[in-house]
C-alpha cells in the first residue's frame, strides 16, 4: 500500500467518519432494542468501528486497532453484567438463544464484542510483525 | 423466521463491506502515522494539502465545516416542514365534513401523530440548529464549532431518526400492516403507548430516541463553543442576543433530552421486554405523564427561545434602533430557562393531583409569562419612533411579536386551573400553541432565511415573492388558528378525526363552520408555502449576485455585525484576480475532477 494521506489528511474540513458513527449508532439502536440479532451485531461493530476511526483520525489515539478492542471488551463486559443481574443462570446456555428476549440480546451485543476483539487483536499483531 | 435472519444477515454484511470499501477509497488509515509499514515520509504529501474541500457528494457526506453542515440541517428542515406541512394539509381536508372527508380513523391518528413529531423535531430543532451553526461561530468570531466533529455525527443522526419517526408508512403496505404508522400523538401516553402492540411504535421510539441524542450532542457543542472559542474582543457583556438565546437554550437541552431518552428507554422496555416502569402495579401510567411533561415544558422554550433571539437581533436592524433593554432581554431569557423546568405540571391540571400542588405549579406558570412580556414590550420599544423598513424579514419579526402575543396571552389563561378545567383538550388548546409554533417559531425562521439569505447563497431573494409569502402566512395562519380558538370556546374536543358527536356536547352548525374556515385558512396559508419554496429555489439559482457586504445598508446606523463583516471579507477574497487559496467555502475547482 502505498502511503497516500487520506482524505481528512488531505482536507481539514472533511471527514468520512460521523456519517458511519450516526449510521452504526442508529443500526445498533434497532437492532438491539426491536431485537433483531443481525442489525445489531454489524450495527454494533460499525459503530465501535468508526469510534476508532474517528478517534484516530483526530489524533486522541495513535492507532485504531487497540480501541477497536477496548469497545470489544466493554460491550461484552456490559453483556455479562447484565446477563449476571436480569438472567437465572440456568438459562445462559447456548441452547437458548433465540428463547429469551433479554438473553438473546445480551448475546448480540456479546458476538459483536468478540468480533471487534478478535479484529482489533488480530490487525494490532499484523501491524506489530509487519512493522 | 430463520429465513428472515439470513436475509438480514446477508443484507448487513453486504452494507458493511460496502462501508469498508468505501472507507478505504476515501481514507487511508494506515496513513496517519508514517512510522509504521514502511515510513514513505517524504514527497508526495505536499502536492494535496492546499484545498479546502472535496468535491461533488462527498463534500457533503463528509464535510465537519459549521458552514456546510448549517446549510444541511437547513435543507433537512425545510424538507421535514414540507413534509409536516402536507400531513396539515390533510388533517384540515379531513376536517371539512363532520364524517371526515377523505381519511379514515386509525390514518387520520397516524397523520396527527407524525404531524406533531415532525413538526416539533424534525422541523423545529433543526432549523434553529441550522441557524446556529452558520452563524454563531460568525457572530463571535470562532473559526468553527468547538467539536466539528462531534457536529457532524449530531447531523447524521438525524436522517435515520425521521425515517424511523416515518418508518410506518413505508413498511405497512410491504408487511400486509404489521408494522403500521404509530397512533400514540405525540405525547405517547400510557398505558396506550404500552398497549399498541404495533412495532411502528417501536421504530417511531427509536427515531425520537436518536434525534434526542443528536440534540444533546449539538447543545454540548454550543455551550463549549460559546464559551471556549470567542473572538478575544467578543466577551459577556457584548455577545449578542443570538448566542445568549442558543447558550440558554442549550442548558435546556442539555436537561430536558436525556431525561426524554431515558423515559423513552422505560417505555421501550415496558413494551418489549415486560419491564412495569409505567404499569399500574408499577411506577402507574402517571409516572409517564410527569417525566414526558419535565421534558415537554422545557421543549416549547427549547423550540422558541432562539427564534426570540433571531427576532431579537433583526428587528432592530429595520427599526434604526438599539434593541430596547438588552439586558433586560437577556435577563428575562436566563429566567425563562429557569422557570421553564418548574411549570410541567400545568399540562396534567386535570389528572386529579394533588389541589395544593396543583396551585403552585398555576403560581409559577402565571410568573413565566412576566418575562416573556418583557421580551415583548422591548420589542415594541425597540420599534417605537424607529425608522421602520419593512423589508420581508421585518414583516416577518412583526408578524411574530403579533402572533406571538396571542399565542402568550391565551397560555395564560390556560395556566388559570379553573379555565384550563374547562378548555383541556379542546381545540382552544391547538390554536394556542400554533399560534407560537408556526405563528411565532414558524414566523422567526423565515426571518432569519430572508434576512441571512445574502450571506449563505450570495445572491438577493426576490422581494415581491417575499411579501407575497409574508401576507399569505400572516392572514392563513390567523384565520386557521383564530378558529381554533373559537372552536375551543365552542366545546370542540381536539384529537377527533370525526365530528358527528351528540349536540349536547358542541353546537355543531356553528362547529362545522369554524372547522371549515379553519381549513380555508390553511389552504391560504399553503398557497404561501409556495411561494415560499418557488422565491428559494429560484433566487439561490438565478437570483441577482449580491455585491455588496451590507445588503441592508446597516453600516449607516452602525449596526453591521460580525457576520456581514465576515461575508464583506468572502466577498473580496472570491474576486477571482485575488489569492484562489482564500476560497474558503468553495469547494474544489470545477477543472481537477477526482
Ligand atoms: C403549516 C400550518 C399548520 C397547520 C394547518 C397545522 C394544523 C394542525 C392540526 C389540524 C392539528 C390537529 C389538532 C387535533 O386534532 O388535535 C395539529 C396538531 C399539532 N401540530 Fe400543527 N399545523 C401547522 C403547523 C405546525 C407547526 C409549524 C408545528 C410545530 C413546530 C406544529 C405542531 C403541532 C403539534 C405538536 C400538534 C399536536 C399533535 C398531537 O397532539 O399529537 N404544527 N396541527
Ligand atoms: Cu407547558
Amino acid at each position: 500500500m502505498a502511503e497516500e494521506p487520506g482524505l481528512s489528511d488531505q482536507y481539514p474540513t472533511a471527514s468520512p467518519w460521523p456519517l458511519f458513527v450516526a449510521l452504526g449508532l442508529a443500526l445498533s439502536e434497532i437492532g438491539v432494542f426491536v431485537g433483531l440479532f443481525p442489525v445489531a451485531v454489524f450495527g454494533l461493530i460499525l459503530f465501535g468501528g468508526s469510534i476508532a476511526g474517528i478517534l484516530t483520525e483526530s489524533g486522541y489515539v495513535e492507532r485504531p486497532w487497540p480501541t477497536l478492542l477496548g469497545v470489544g471488551v466493554v460491550l461484552i463486559v456490559i453483556a455479562a453484567a447484565f446477563a449476571l443481574w436480569q438472567v437465572p443462570v440456568t438459562d445462559i446456555a447456548l441452547s437458548n438463544v433465540g428463547t429469551g428476549p433479554l438473553f438473546t440480546r445480551l448475546v448480540a451485543v456479546a458476538a459483536a464484542g468478540a468480533v471487534m476483539i478478535a479484529m482489533g487483536g488480530v490487525a494490532s499483531v499484523m501491524e506489530q510483525t509487519a512493522a | 423466521m430463520v429465513a428472515g435472519d439470513i436475509v438480514l444477515t446477508g443484507l448487513m454484511a453486504v452494507l458493511l463491506v460496502g462501508v469498508a470499501a468505501l472507507l478505504t477509497r476515501v481514507e487511508n488509515w494506515r496513513s496517519y502515522t508514517p512510522l509504521a509499514g514502511g515510513g514513505a515520509v517524504t514527497g508526495d504529501e505536499t502536492a494535496v494539502i492546499n484545498r479546502e474541500k472535496p468535491a461533488g457528494i462527498i463534500r457533503w457526506l463528509t464535510t465537519v465545516d459549521h458552514k456546510d453542515i448549517g446549510l444541511l440541517y437547513g435543507v433537512y428542515a425545510v424538507i421535514a416542514f414540507a413534509v409536516g406541512g402536507i400531513m396539515a394539509m390533510l388533517i384540515r381536508l379531513q376536517l371539512v365534513t363532520p364524517a371526515g372527508a377523505i381519511l379514515g380513523n386509525n390514518a387520520y391518528n397516524s397523520i396527527l401523530t407524525s404531524h406533531g413529531i415532525t413538526m416539533l423535531f424534525l422541523f423545529g430543532t433543526p432549523i434553529i440548529a441550522a441557524f446556529a451553526n452558520y452563524f454563531i461561530p460568525l457572530l463571535i468570531g470562532a473559526d468553527d464549532m468547538a467539536f466539528p466533529r462531534i457536529n457532524a455525527i449530531a447531523f447524521w443522526i438525524l436522517p435515520p431518526a425521521a425515517l424511523l419517526i416515518w418508518a410506518g408508512f413505508f413498511l405497512a403496505p410491504v408487511t400486509e400492516n404489521m408494522i403500521e404508522p404509530a397512533r400514540t400523538a405525540w405525547t405517547m401516553y400510557t398505558p396506550l403507548s404500552v398497549e399498541q402492540q404495533n412495532p411502528g411504535v417501536d421504530l417511531m421510539l427509536l427515531g425520537l430516541h436518536l434525534s434526542g441524542i443528536g440534540a444533546t450532542m449539538g447543545a454540548i457543542n454550543f455551550i463549549a463553543t460559546i464559551f471556549t472559542e470567542r473572538d478575544g474582543e467578543v466577551n459577556w457583556a457584548n455577545l449578542d442576543i443570538f448566542s445568549w438565546t442558543i447558550l440558554t437554550q442549550s442548558a435546556l437541552i442539555l436537561f430536558a433530552f436525556p431525561l426524554l431518552g431515558s423515559a423513552i428507554v422505560m417505555l421501550l422496555l415496558d413494551r418489549n421486554l415486560s419491564t412495569t416502569f409505567f404499569a399500574v402495579e408499577g411506577g402507574g401510567p402517571l409516572l409517564w405523564q410527569h417525566l414526558f411533561w419535565f421534558f415537554g415544558h422545557p421543549e416549547v422554550y427549547i423550540l422558541v427561545l432562539p427564534p426570540m433571539g433571531l427576532v431579537s437581533l433583526i428587528l432592530p436592524k429595520f427599526s434604526g434602533r438599539k434593541l430596547f433593554g438588552f439586558k433586560f432581554v437577556v435577563y428575562s431569557t436566563l429566567a425563562i430557562g429557569v422557570l421553564s423546568f418548574g411549570v410541567w405540571a400545568h399540562h396534567m391540571f386535570s389528572t386529579g393531583m394533588d389541589p395544593r400542588l396543583r396551585a403552585s405549579f398555576m403560581a409559577v406558570s402565571l410568573a413565566i409569562a412576566i418575562p416573556s412580556a418583557v421580551k415583548t414590550f422591548n420589542w415594541i420599544t425597540t420599534m417605537w419612533n424607529g425608522r421602520l423598513r419593512l423589508t420581508t424579514p421585518m414583516l416577518f419579526c412583526i408578524g411574530f411579536v403579533s402572533n406571538f402575543i396571542i399565542g402568550g396571552v391565551t397560555g395564560v389563561f390556560l395556566a388559570s386551573i379553573p379555565v384550563d378545567m374547562i378548555l383541556h383538550d379542546t381545540y382552544y388548546v391547538v390554536g394556542h400553541f400554533h399560534y407560537i409554533v408556526m405563528g411565532a417559531i414558524g414566523f422567526a425562521a423565515f426571518a432569519g432565511i430572508y434576512y441571512w439569505f445574502p450571506v449563505f447563497t450570495g445572491r438577493m431573494y426576490q422581494r415581491t415573492l417575499g411579501k407575497a409569502h409574508f401576507w399569505f402566512s400572516m392572514v392563513g395562519t390567523n384565520i386557521t388558528f383564530f378558529a381554533m380558538l373559537a372552536l375551543g370556546y365552542l366545546g370542540m374536543p381536539r384529537r377527533y378525526a370525526t365530528y358527528q358527536f351528540d349536540g349536547a356536547i358542541a353546537p355543531l352548525t356553528q362547529v362545522a363552520t369554524f372547522h371549515q374556515l379553519a381549513t380555508v385558512g390553511a389552504l391560504i396559508l399553503f398557497i404561501g408555502q409556495l411561494f415560499f419554496v418557488w422565491n428559494i429555489v429560484q433566487s439561490w439559482l438565478e437570483g441577482p449576485k449580491v455585491e455588496d457586504g451590507d445588503p441592508w445598508n446597516l453600516e449607516d446606523d452602525g449596526m453591521l455585525d460580525r457576520e456581514f463583516q465576515w461575508f464583506e471579507e468572502q466577498l473580496e477574497a472570491d474576486s477571482p484576480e485575488k489569492d484562489p487559496s482564500l476560497l474558503a467555502d468553495g469547494g474544489q475547482e470545477e477543472q481537477d475532477d477526482s
